[in-house]
C-alpha cells in the first residue's frame, strides 16, 4: 500500500530534521509509541500501542534510517508485529525549506499483515494519514522549542488543538 | 392420490426455526464443554521457526495448548477426488514447519471459556521466516514462487476432456470468437458457520462429534480414517444447520481435532466458528480463468469450442478440490449441440485457502463460458442471441441428447422453457423499448441465458464417494410413520418434501409422518445432500422403500383376510380385496371377502403384534433401500435479466427479472421457489458484488462482511418465476434436482444484460464482479 503526503511545518529545517532524528523526539511525537531505544547506529527498538478501528494492539519491532542526507532527507524502514498482525514497511522523507517553513513530502510502501489486513485495510489508509498529520503536528511543536528550553507536552488535547490549529491556517491561506 | 405432493406446503421445519427453537451445534450445550479457539498463520507462505506456547499455557483458564507437533498421529485432511497424476500434499489438522495460506491453523488452545481460549491466542509467540507468495492463478502456472518446492512446479495436474475433432471444428468455422474469462473467488457465507462439539467417553471409547456439515456419514467415515478410530465406535451427530452451499460438503481439519482434543481431555470441547474464519479457512468456490475459443458459420451454428482454463485450488487439496474442474468440462456443451469439445485444464496450487464445490461447483463457471460465447457469437454476426440459441438447439425428441462432453443429458425441451421466458417477458416489445432508450440515451440492457445443469448426483461410477442415497420407512406400532434418510438437509426442507412423499404413497396424514435424518446411530449410512441430488437420488429411495413396505404389508394383508396376494390392492391408506379378482381367483374364502379392507395402520399394529404374520416372514413393518440411479439428471431453464445502468455513478437497476425453471416433477412449488430465489441472489451476488480479494503478499483484504460484498435484500430484485416440466426418465418421481438452478442459470443472464446495455460503448465482455466503477470508467471514459 503506498502511502504519500506532504505538510508544512512551521520550524527551520535544521530544527525539523533534527527532531525527527532524535529518539527521545520521535517517542514523544509518534502516537502510541511507548518505547524507543536506540540500538545501533540509526537503529531503535521499539513498542507501540496503535490500531485501526476496532482492531487495536501493541507491536513491537525495529526502526532503522538509511541514506541520512542531513538537513534534507533520510529514509525511514519499520517492522513490528503484534497481536492485531504485522506492519512492514519504509518511506523516504524529504526535507524543503521555503519561507521559513519546511515542506516535508513522504512516500512510502506500508504492508500490513493478519487480522489488521483482514478487517482494517480499508481504514488503514486514513489511519495512517492521521497518524502523520498528527505525528507532524508533533514535530512542529518540537521544532519551534530551542535547544535548550524544555520540551512541548504532547497530550490529547494539545495534539488536537495543534492539528486544528494547522488545518485552519492551511484552510485560510488556500482561500 | 396426490393430497400433498405438488401442492404448495409450508415447510414443516419453520415454526421451530423462526421462534428460535431449532438446535444448531452451538445450541447444543454439555456439562464441562471446554472450548477451543485456532492460532492461525498471518503469513501467506513462510517457514515457522519457532512457536512459544508457554505464556499462553498458563493464562487463565486455559486447559491445554496444541500444536502441529502434538498432533502427528491425526492423519492429512482428505482429498477424495482420483485424477490421473494428481498432486496431493499432505495437509495436516495443525501446521508443522510450513504454512502455505492466511488462515492456516498452526495451533490451538483449549480453555474454560471461548474468550480466555481467544485471548490466550494473542500469548502465543510464532516466528516466521517468509517466504516468497504466488497469489495469480496465471503466475503460478507459469512457474512463479513455488507453494510445494518438492513438486518443482505449481501444477495440481493437467487435464484434456472432450470429444470429436476440434482442430477439425474449429477449421471448418466461417468465424473464431476469442474471449479471456475471470471466474471470481467468492465465499460461501452460509448463515451458519462451522461448528463443531466433540464428546468422548473414555470407559466406553465413544466419540460423537456434533458437526454443522452436509455429509454426516461420508465425515464419520473420514473421522475414522483420520483418528485411527474403529467407525463403529464413532457417531456424527447433524443438528439443525444454517445453509451451506458446498462449504460443509467437506471434512475439514478442525472437526478431526476437535475429536481428537477430547479424547485427550476426556470432556466435551467445542469451537464455534466466526464469520472472519468463516472467510478466511471455510472453502472458497470458482476461482477460474479461461480462454474461449468458439468456431461457428456465419448463420450461428457452433462447430467446435475450445476452452483453456487455469483452475486456482488454492494452497491444498479439501475433500473434492480438484474435481471442480472437471464438471465445468463436463457442461461445457451447455445446451448446444456442439460436434466438438475441448478443454484444457491447469491446476495450480496458490498461497491461499483451497476451493472446493460452492453451489453450482464448476457449472455456473461452464454456464458462463458457453452463455458469454452464444452472445460474443450474436453480437459477431449481428444476430439476436435468442436466434443463435434457437439455432444450436437439440429438438426434444433428440433426447436422451448426447454432447462432445460424454454425457447423455436425459430429457429436456429446451424451446419450451425459452418460449415461455420470452412471452412472460414479452421480448420483443423490450427490444423495442430498448432501442426507444437509446434513443434518450438511457442504458438498457437484456440479458438471456439458456442454461442446462447436472443434477441428481450421480451414479456411483461418476461420484467420488458413491452416488447413491438411502432411506428406510417404518410403521411404528401405532400408525405413525418414521422416515429415516441418508440425505441429511442444510435448510432444503426435506423434513417437509419426504413427508408429503410418504405421506401420499401411504395414504396417511402428513402430521403422521416424522423424517429423521443427521444421526449417524439413527439412519442408515447415506451420502448427504448436495450437487441437487436431494430429491431425485434421496426422495427417490423413499419412494421405493415405501414400495418394498407395501409390499411386505401386501403379504400381511393377505395372510390375514386368507385371500390371495394379488386380489389386494392398495388405495389412499388401504388395503382392499378387489372384488373382480377375487371372483376370478376362484378360492371361496377369497371370494367372501371381497370387500374387505385394511388400514396400513391396522397392518403395522399387526405385524408388530406378530400373531397374524405369514409364517416364515418377519415382524414389524419397515424396509430400507439404496437407491442407485442410473444417470445425472438435466434441469433447464431461461433466465432474462433487463438491467439499466445509471450513467451518473454506474449504478446498475433491474428493471425485470424473469426466470422459467424446468426441474423436473415438482413435490412442492414452494420450496422449489426458495431454491430458485436464494439461487439467483447468489448469482447476482457473483454478477455484481461479490469477490475475495487476496493482495500481493496473500493477505485476504475482503476478510470481513464490510469488505466482502454480499448482496443484502434491497438489493434483489422482483423475480418473475415459472416452470415447465420435462419429467426425468432416470427416477421414477420424474424430478431433476433444483438446488443449484439459480446461481447456475442467473449469473450470464445478469451479465449478458450489462454487455448488451453498454453496447453503445462498443463493449463485447465484462469481468465479474461488475462493479459501478467498471461501469463508469466505461461511460465517462
Amino acid at each position: 500500500m503506498k502511502i504519500e503526503g506532504t505538510q508544512e511545518l512551521r520550524a527551520s529545517r535544521e530544527r525539523v530534521f533534527q527532531s525527527l532524528i532524535d529518539p527521545a523526539v520521535l517517542q514523544r511525537c509518534i502516537p502510541g509509541c511507548e518505547r524507543l531505544e536506540r540500538t545501533g547506529d540509526n537503529a531503535f527498538a521499539t513498542t507501540l500501542r496503535a490500531g485501526v478501528g476496532s482492531i487495536k494492539g501493541e507491536f513491537t519491532g525495529s526502526v532503522r534510517i538509511e541514506e541520512m542526507r542531513p538537513p534534507e532527507h533520510y529514509r525511514i524502514v519499520v517492522e513490528g508485529k503484534g497481536q492485531p498482525g504485522f506492519v512492514k514497511g519504509s518511506g523516504d522523507l524529504d526535507l524543503e525549506e521555503r519561507d521559513r517553513v519546511t515542506v516535508i513530502s513522504y512516500k512510502g510502501d506500508l504492508q500490513v499483515g493478519g487480522t489488521i489486513a483482514g478487517v482494517g485495510q480499508r481504514m488503514i489508509q486514513g489511519a495512517a494519514k492521521m497518524m502523520a498529520s498528527q505525528f507532524f503536528a508533533a514535530i512542529e511543536a518540537e521544532a519551534r522549542t530551542e535547544a535548550h528550553e524544555p520540551p512541548p507536552k504532547h497530550g490529547f488535547f494539545r495534539t488536537a488543538l495543534r492539528w486544528l490549529s494547522g488545518w485552519l491556517r492551511r484552510t485560510r491561506s488556500s482561500i | 392420490m396426490t393430497k400433498y405432493v405438488g401442492q404448495r406446503v409450508k415447510r414443516t421445519e419453520d415454526p421451530r426455526l423462526i421462534q428460535g427453537l431449532g438446535h444448531y451445534v452451538d445450541d447444543i450445550r454439555l456439562p464441562d464443554t471446554l472450548h477451543v479457539a485456532f492460532l492461525r498463520s498471518i503469513h501467506a507462505h513462510a517457514f515457522i521457526t519457532s512457536i512459544d506456547t508457554s505464556e499462553a499455557a498458563h493464562a487463565p483458564g486455559v486447559v491445554a495448548v496444541y500444536t502441529g507437533k502434538d498432533v502427528q498421529k491425526v492423519g492429512p485432511v482428505p482429498c477424495a477426488a482420483a485424477l490421473p497424476g494428481l498432486k496431493v500434499p499432505d495437509y495436516r489438522v495443525l501446521a508443522g514447519d510450513h504454512v502455505v495460506f492466511v488462515g492456516q491453523p498452526i495451533a490451538a488452545v483449549v480453555a474454560t471459556d471461548r474468550y480466555a481460549a481467544r485471548d490466550a491466542i494473542d500469548l502465543i509467540m510464532v516466528d516466521y521466516e517468509e517466504l516468497p507468495v504466488v497469489v495469480d492463478v496465471e503466475a503460478a502456472a507459469k512457474g512463479g514462487p513455488l507453494v510445494y518446492e518438492e513438486y518443482g512446479d505449481n501444477i495440481a495436474y493437467t487435464l484434456t476432456a472432450g470429444e470429436g475433432d476440434i482442430d477439425a471444428g474449429l477449421a471448418s468455422a466461417d468465424r473464431i470468437v476469442k474471449q479471456r474469462l475471470v471466474h471470481q473467488r467468492l465465499a460461501p457465507i452460509a448463515m451458519e458457520g462451522r461448528g463443531v462439539l466433540a464428546r468422548y467417553f473414555p470407559g466406553e471409547k465413544e466419540l460423537t462429534v456434533w458437526s454443522s456439515t452436509q455429509i454426516p456419514h461420508l465425515l464419520r467415515t473420514q473421522l475414522a480414517i483420520m483418528l485411527g478410530m474403529p467407525e463403529n465406535k464413532l457417531r456424527v451427530i447433524t443438528p439443525e444447520v444454517g445453509g451451506g452451499f458446498g462449504s460443509k460438503l467437506n471434512v475439514y481439519a478442525e472437526e478431526a481435532l476437535l475429536g481428537w482434543i477430547s479424547m485427550q481431555l476426556g470432556k466435551p470441547v467445542k469451537w464455534i466458528e466466526g464469520r472472519r474464519e468463516n472467510i478466511q479457512a471455510t472453502i472458497h468456490g470458482r476461482g477460474q480463468v479461461g480462454y474461449i475459443e468458439i468456431g461457428c458459420k456465419n448463420d450461428g451454428t457452433i462447430t467446435g469450442l475450445r476452452y483453456n482454463v487455469f483452475a486456482d485450488m488454492g494452497a491444498y487439496h479439501q475433500l473434492l478440490t480438484p474435481a471442480i474442474p472437471t464438471l465445468t468440462g463436463l457442461m461445457l456443451s451447455g445446451c448446444y449441440k456442439i460436434p466438438a469439445i475441448q478443454m484444457n485444464v491447469t491446476a495450480c496450487f496458490t498461497n491461499k485457502m483451497a476451493t472446493d464445490a460452492y453451489r453450482g461447483a464448476g457449472r455456473p463457471e461452464a454456464t458462463h463460458v458457453i452463455e458469454r460465447a452464444l452472445d460474443l457469437i450474436a453480437d459477431e454476426l449481428g444476430l439476436d442471441p435468442v436466434e443463435v440459441r434457437r439455432r444450436n438447439f437439440p429438438t426434444p425428441e433428440e433426447f436422451p441428447f448426447k454432447t462432445a462432453t460424454g454425457l447423455f443429458y436425459d430429457s429436456g425441451n429446451y424451446q419450451g422453457a425459452l418460449d415461455r421466458a420470452l412471452e412472460m417477458a414479452d421480448y420483443a416489445s423490450l427490444r423495442e423499448e430498448q432501442k426507444k432508450a437509446r434513443a434518450q440515451g438511457r442504458l438498457i440492457g437484456i440479458g438471456v441465458s439458456t442454461y442446462v445443469e447436472i443434477c441428481a448426483i450421480g451414479p456411483s461410477q461418476a461420484t467420488p464417494a458413491g452416488g447413491w442415497e438411502s432411506a428406510t420407512v417404518r410403521i411404528e406400532p401405532t400408525g405413525m410413520v418414521t422416515v429415516l434418510t441418508g440425505a441429511s438437509p442444510h435448510g432444503q426442507g426435506q423434513e417437509t418434501s419426504f413427508a408429503q412423499l410418504a405421506a401420499d404413497e401411504l395414504g396417511v396424514d402428513m402430521d403422521h409422518v416424522t423424517v429423521i435424518h443427521g444421526d449417524t446411530s439413527i439412519v442408515q449410512y447415506g451420502i448427504g445432500t448436495f450437487g441437487s441430488r436431494a430429491t431425485a437420488v434421496g426422495g427417490t429411495a423413499v419412494f421405493m422403500a415405501i414400495a418394498k413396505l407395501k409390499e411386505k404389508a401386501t403379504k400381511i394383508v393377505a395372510h390375514m383376510l386368507g385371500v390371495e396376494e394379488s386380489t389386494v390392492a392398495f388405495s389412499e391408506g388401504r388395503f382392499a380385496v378387489q372384488a373382480a379378482q377375487a371372483a376370478a381367483g376362484g378360492a371361496s374364502s377369497s371370494a367372501g371377502n371381497s370387500g374387505r379392507s385394511i388400514t396400513i395402520q391396522e397392518v403395522a399394529l399387526a405385524a408388530h403384534l406378530a400373531r397374524e404374520i405369514p409364517p416364515g416372514s418377519e415382524p414389524g413393518l419397515s424396509a430400507t433401500h439404496f437407491f442407485e440411479p442410473t444417470n445425472f439428471t438435466f434441469p433447464f431453464g431461461t433466465h432474462i435479466a433487463v438491467v439499466e445502468v445509471d450513467r451518473e455513478t454506474g449504478e446498475v437497476k433491474f428493471l425485470r427479472y424473469v426466470a422459467v425453471d424446468d426441474c423436473g416433477k415438482v413435490l412442492n412449488p414452494m420450496l422449489v421457489d426458495g431454491q430458485i430465489h436464494g439461487g439467483i441472489v447468489q448469482a447476482l451476488g457473483q454478477a455484481l458484488y461479490e469477490e475475495l480479494v487476496y493482495d500481493e503478499q496473500g493477505q485476504l483484504i475482503t476478510g470481513t462482511l464490510m469488505d466482502y460484498a454480499v448482496p443484502k435484500a434491497a438489493f434483489v430484485p422482483w423475480m418473475e418465476l415459472d416452470r415447465t416440466e420435462t419429467p426425468s426418465p432416470v427416477n421414477p418421481l420424474g424430478v431433476k434436482g433444483v438446488g443449484e438452478a439459480g446461481t447456475i442459470g442467473a449469473t450470464p443472464a445478469i451479465v449478458n444484460a450489462l454487455v448488451d446495455a453498454l453496447e453503445p460503448f462498443g463493449v463485447r465482455h465484462l469481468d465479474m464482479p461488475v462493479r459501478p466503477e467498471s461501469l463508469w470508467r466505461i461511460i465517462n471514459a
